[in-house]
């Protein structure tokens, strides 16, 4: 169980440019579900999605795993969760220019003690299920906006985290490939993970087992 | 954890491949400083190295002769005098003075042939030293044989201060070892010398004493003090008087190229920043994949390392080409300052490890700074600011 109790998060505290992103916010995600955060554009669901990846740190509030509050917890330790539990699709995507897509995929595993090469067949298999198998070996700068949302999918689920949390999955694309990110997010819930996704996709929001609606920082639903 | 350090040593080297223009802008100011200050290092090295080796052929102590607060020829009498003071092995007569040659300045030493001279320690490139009896014979540097194109065994004509014509047959051509010491040298017997310079029967240039390892140089000195109308030039003396005008010059340049430098890493820290807001971005995303601080400041202080180093290498070795094979142009002149040496002659170029090491220091260890703090400073902000500023 993730539990968020009045996660308040301000941008420029105290400056003319403030910002209250999310305002209160108090959740309880249930393992091994899909979980959809949605809202309008601006609401703060990637705020929200960052904070319960331990990538952002509340202003205020804090976050529970399993009855862990880690909020203050060093960011050795954060760094460490992460690396072991939780898998990242960005909303902007974020690979690395000038790699190709292998690498980009590869590359959560090089802070691991492991060899990254032993996770090849894996990232083959999911690459493979996503039609991007051809465009393994292209560099990122040569893969279409959905491509590249695929790669970053592929890259996230690489390690097999516990955690997914996926910003606008399917937003770059096709119909298709979007039933296909569908059908994995099902069969990764099926497998006991735990989605997090901040979605306007209804088809998305069909197959979730709850979900969250949010408006200009602040969670209605 | 060995995987995991192969892993990120692996990664550092992926980055100085695929970060192509980070690599070349930071390899390409460090080449440019590097060369610069290597080229002006060795010379100065070279330099003192040649003043060493000039240094090694002078005698422990030189007696001059003053009247009236200048320079004049010794009695060879003071010899008995000098000899009589504990300590001192041996007192030589020299007589030296210059003689033009085309545009060129040369030195005439004439030695006494019946003592063996340090001088003989310096390779010949070709024929042999003065002997005992030689008489119209002499050894030459480099540049006159170079200028005459002159070869053992050929006859050169002087004129002296009096237009008189001396001829003298060369038997043998110092080696290029020692180039500028005696690049400008004739030697010859100290009879022919005198004869050259018209010095009077009894008097020499100056003297040279050799003193018993025993004893200190500098305390035969201070005995020899009260003679009157002498002075005594101490050896170890020369040699500081020469570092200090070298690397007072040389100091002058490094100081110059230590600006230089700076003004380099300067350029090369505003390039970081241009190239910051990426590699912002590179280490919120590693930071989010689980790389900690220490794994993402592992990454940058290997990139760094190994580029410095490599720049800084390939840097020494073209400061090596500028100055040994092109003749260090536009440097070569203000360093050697007042000596003399035509544009084909070779530059001394002498490599030190001392020096070496220092350039490595001053050229890696401003890049790890403008490389690893600021990787460190995104490393410790949240992953999702950092990636946020690299965005934007």
């Amino acid at each position: 169980m993730i539990e968020l109790r009045n996660i308040t998060k301000i941008y420029n505290k105290g400056k003319p440019n403030e910002v209250i992103a999310l305002k209160d916010i108090n959740m309880k995600i249930k393992e091994g579900k899909i979980t959809v955060l949605t809202g309008p554009s601006g609401c703060g669901k990637t705020t929200l999605l960052s904070i319960i990846g331990l990538i952002l740190t509340p202003t205020y509030g804090d976050v529970i795993y399993n009855g862990e509050n880690v909020t203050k917890y060093s960011d050795y330790w954060k760094t460490k969760f992460r690396r072991e539990n939780i898998g990242f699709i960005f909303q902007h995507i974020n690979l690395l220019p000038g790699y190709n897509a292998l690498e980009n995929i590869l590359l959560p595993l090089y802070s691991m003690d492991l060899n990254p090469m032993d996770y090849m067949d894996r990232a083959m298999e999911l690459l493979s299920r996503l039609k991007v198998l051809e465009r393994a070996k292209h560099k990122v700068e040569q893969l279409s906006g959905g491509e590249q949302q695929r790669i970053a999918f592929v890259r996230a689920l690489i390690k097999d985290p516990k955690y997914i949390l996926a910003d606008e999955p399917t937003v770059f694309v096709d119909e298709e490939t979007s039933h296909i990110i569908h059908d994995i997010m099902e069969d990764l819930r099926d497998r006991g993970k735990t989605i997090i996704i901040s979605t306007h996709d209804p088809e998305l929001i069909k197959i979730a087992d709850e979900v969250y609606r949010f408006t200009y920082g602040r969670l209605i639903t | 954890m060995i995987k995991k350090q192969k892993n990120i040593i692996s990664y550092a080297f992926d980055c100085i491949l695929g970060y192509k223009m980070r690599t070349m802008v930071i390899l390409i100011t460090f080449l440019i400083a590097t060369t610069m200050i290597s080229s002006v290092l060795f010379v100065k090295d070279g330099l003192e190295k040649e003043a060493e080796i000039s240094i090694e052929a002078a005698p422990d102590l030189t007696i001059q002769f003053l009247r009236g607060g200048r320079l004049e020829p010794i009695p060879i009498s003071y010899i008995n005098e000098i000899s009589k003071i504990e300590g001192v092995e041996k007192v030589v007569p020299r007589i030296w003075g210059y003689v033009g040659i085309s545009n060129y300045v040369f030195t005439i030493v004439g030695i006494d042939t019946s003592n063996i001279s340090p001088l003989e320690n310096f390779g010949l490139e070709s024929g042999r030293f003065i002997k005992e009896g030689d008489r119209g014979k002499i050894v030459v540097g480099k540049l006159l044989a170079n200028l005459l194109n002159l070869k053992v065994g050929d006859n050169v004509i002087f004129l002296n201060e009096a237009i008189q014509a001396k001829k003298y047959q060369v038997i043998g051509i110092f080696s290029d070892q020692t180039s500028i010491y005696t690049a400008d040298m004739i030697i010859m017997s100290i009879e022919d010398a005198r004869d050259f310079f018209n010095i009077p029967n009894g008097y020499a240039s100056d003297l040279c004493v050799y003193i018993n390892q025993r004893y200190r140089p500098s305390d035969i000195a201070v005995k020899m003090s009260t003679i009157p109308n002498l002075r005594v030039l101490d050896k170890d003396l020369l040699l500081r008087g020469y570092k200090v005008a070298y690397a007072s010059r040389g100091g002058i340049f490094v100081t110059l190229w230590s600006i230089v430098l700076v003004a380099v890493a300067l350029i090369s820290l505003s390039q970081m920043i241009v190239v910051g807001q990426q590699s912002r971005f590179e280490v919120g995303l590693l930071k989010s994949f689980g790389f900690s601080t220490l794994d993402i400041i592992e990454v940058r202080l290997i990139e760094s390392l190994v580029i410095g180093f490599f720049a800084s290498s390939l840097g020494m070795i073209l400061g090596y080409i500028y100055s040994l094979y092109l003749g260090a142009p536009g440097l070569i002149d203000i360093l050697l300052g007042w000596y003399f040496l035509p544009r084909e002659f070779r530059i001394p170029v002498f490599i030190n490890w001392t020096t070496v090491f220092s350039i490595y220091s001053v050229t890696i260890f401003p890049l790890l700074i403008a490389t690893v703090v600021p990787a460190w400073l995104n490393a410790i902000t949240d992953p999702d600011i950092a990636m946020r500023r690299g965005i934007a």
